[in-house]
């Protein structure tokens, strides 16, 4: 197996303010990794780095081996694909033309029409909600919009930021379901989530971030039982 | 009833004009978030130039249109280059009034441009058309008629660019989510850059348009653009459709308004009809007001 994506003493942050200090790790390709950890600690930050969202400080992020330069446009050039924290959708276009913007750099109809039926079998719901606009869907169908427009960049590396964020329970599992059969395809993908337990079953590996540097890595059991698990979450 | 009619000639007349006007600002706004306060500026540039290269240099009249939504586009490539991308690295907070404070200083400088070249003295713009053609009732003169039909045609080439062309997409997608749209892989800069040299296109054959009705002086779209900027206010910072209908509603408005009461009361009562709006619908008749369910 070869690194997908590797990050090397990555440190970034905002104003005045440091966020990661130091982060290091590998993804292999056709892996599930899951970064775990309490609100604030900077996993949002940390894929917004990669994706050139927020400036790096510090370190290297290479992809596929090489470098990945600073422009965000780029990084989905490169075949990046950030489904970011929230929607960060487009929310007068319809639903239809969000998941085009995902494939905004795909000049090829064919492949197009693939990435946009193979979308529309694994989301059914969003071929009932074609040509509604996306404003006026509920959250876990946004959360759906997001997934799917992240699926149409083609990407090789696919980076999902909470995607159970302010969900109902029910809709986190559907929304997980889908996450669970694009790990079973064999997608590479790096996934955010506050919550350990509800990746518990879904991940190859997990690392826990707490206050900007990974405290622990390993198989996603032996993490539950981890000390360090309960002294992110909890203090101590 | 004749009357009647040539209100309603003039009126449409103007508002095509207003529409063309507007369109150009709100597609900057939409896009960028920003004021283009040289907007006026860059119209009054459309009808110089075709002055310029019909009059002075003797070209013929194609040249001549070509030349002002040319030197419009260029104006708005540089308005993007000298200041848009530099406010751009500054600090992103301050984008939109940074903006806004250095295009007051690019139309400053651009009339005076225009004052040093062409001098003070109004001049009369030579793509005129004489004549006129009955429409039933209506007695519609051919310059009006010209001038109807190059709007509607500037406004269908945007539309049909912004919903129906990949990069119509992207400066949407710009425009409602500019991070989103830099991580779909879109260049966001490229965008911006695009969108000022069509506002300027549009600008430069508002321009022309403009100054066959009335004469080419420095400050010609000086009213134009305030009149465009109450137009975009009143349909909703942003919202093209919007900025086409109330130019054309305003437009008839004030014409009806001169024609009833005098052509002193035309830009006060619109500016009650504006207040109006404004305290019914803060955020314009057709603005975004986004329609979320939770």
């Amino acid at each position: 197996m070869s690194a997908v994506l590797e990050l090397e003493d990555v440190r970034s942050g905002y104003e005045g303010v440091e966020v990661l200090r130091g982060v290091s790790f590998s993804i292999e390709a056709g892996e599930l990794v899951t970064v775990v950890g309490p609100n604030g600690h900077g996993k949002s930050t940390l894929l917004r780095t990669i994706s050139g969202l927020v400036p790096l400080r510090g370190g290297e992020i290479r992809f596929e081996g090489r470098a990945l330069d600073r422009h965000v446009h780029h990084t989905a050039a490169r075949g990046l694909a950030h489904v970011p924290q929230g929607d960060m959708l487009f929310p007068q276009m319809s639903v239809h033309e969000n998941l085009l913007m995902g494939a905004f750099l795909c000049s090829d109809s064919t492949e197009l029409a693939r990435r946009m039926d193979e979308v529309l079998t694994l989301l059914p719901k969003l071929a009932e909600r074609r040509n509604q606009q996306v404003s006026t869907l509920s959250g876990g169908e946004r959360r759906m919009v997001g997934i799917g427009r992240g699926l149409m960049m083609g990407g090789r590396l696919m980076m999902i930021d909470e995607p159970s964020l302010g969900l109902a329970p029910i809709v986190i599992e559907q929304i997980y379901e889908v996450i669970a059969q694009l790990g079973k395809s064999g997608r590479t993908i790096l996934l955010i989530e506050e919550n350990p337990a509800r990746v518990a079953d879904l991940a190859d590996r997990l690392f826990l971030l707490d206050n900007g540097e990974f405290i622990w890595s390993g198989p996603p059991a032996e993490l539950l039982a981890s000390d360090e698990l309960i002294s992110a979450y909890l203090g101590g | 009833m004749n009357t009647f009619y040539a209100v309603l000639v003039s009126g449409l007349t103007v508002g095509a004009l207003y529409a063309i006007a507007s369109i150009g600002l709100s597609l900057v706004w939409g896009a960028l978030g920003v004021l283009n306060m040289a907007h006026g500026a860059m119209l009054t540039l459309g009808g110089y130039v075709a002055y310029g290269v019909i009059t002075g240099l003797g070209l013929p009249v194609p040249l001549g249109i070509f030349a002002s939504v040319a030197f419009g586009a260029l104006a708005g490539g540089l308005i993007y280059v000298l200041i848009v991308r530099n406010v751009l690295r500054q600090a992103k907070a301050d984008f939109e009034a940074n903006v806004m404070i250095a295009t007051v200083g690019a139309a400053i400088a651009l009339e005076n441009g225009i004052l040093l070249v062409f001098g003070g003295q109004p001049l009369r713009q030579p793509v005129t058309v004489s004549g006129s053609f009955e429409l039933g009732p209506l007695i519609v003169p051919w310059q009006n008629f010209i001038i109807m039909v190059a709007a509607v045609l500037a406004m269908a080439v945007i539309a049909s660019l912004l919903n129906y062309t990949r990069m119509g997409r992207a400066i949407r997608a710009t425009a409602q989510n500019r991070d989103a749209a830099r991580l779909m892989g879109v260049a966001a800069d490229r965008v911006y850059l695009i969108v000022l040299m069509l506002s300027g296109a549009v600008a430069g054959i508002c321009g022309l348009l403009l100054s066959a009705m009335v004469q080419l002086s420095p400050s010609l779209g000086n009213d134009p653009m305030l009149k465009a900027f109450i137009m975009c206010v009143v349909a909703g910072l942003g919202s093209l459709p919007g900025a086409v209908l109330v130019s054309f509603g305003l437009a008839l408005l004030e014409a009806w308004v001169q024609y009833q009461f005098g052509a002193r009361w035309g830009f006060p009562l619109l500016l009650c009809a504006v207040v109006v709006v404004l305290i019914w619908r803060p955020s314009g008749l057709l603005g975004k007001t986004e329609v979320r369910r939770m």
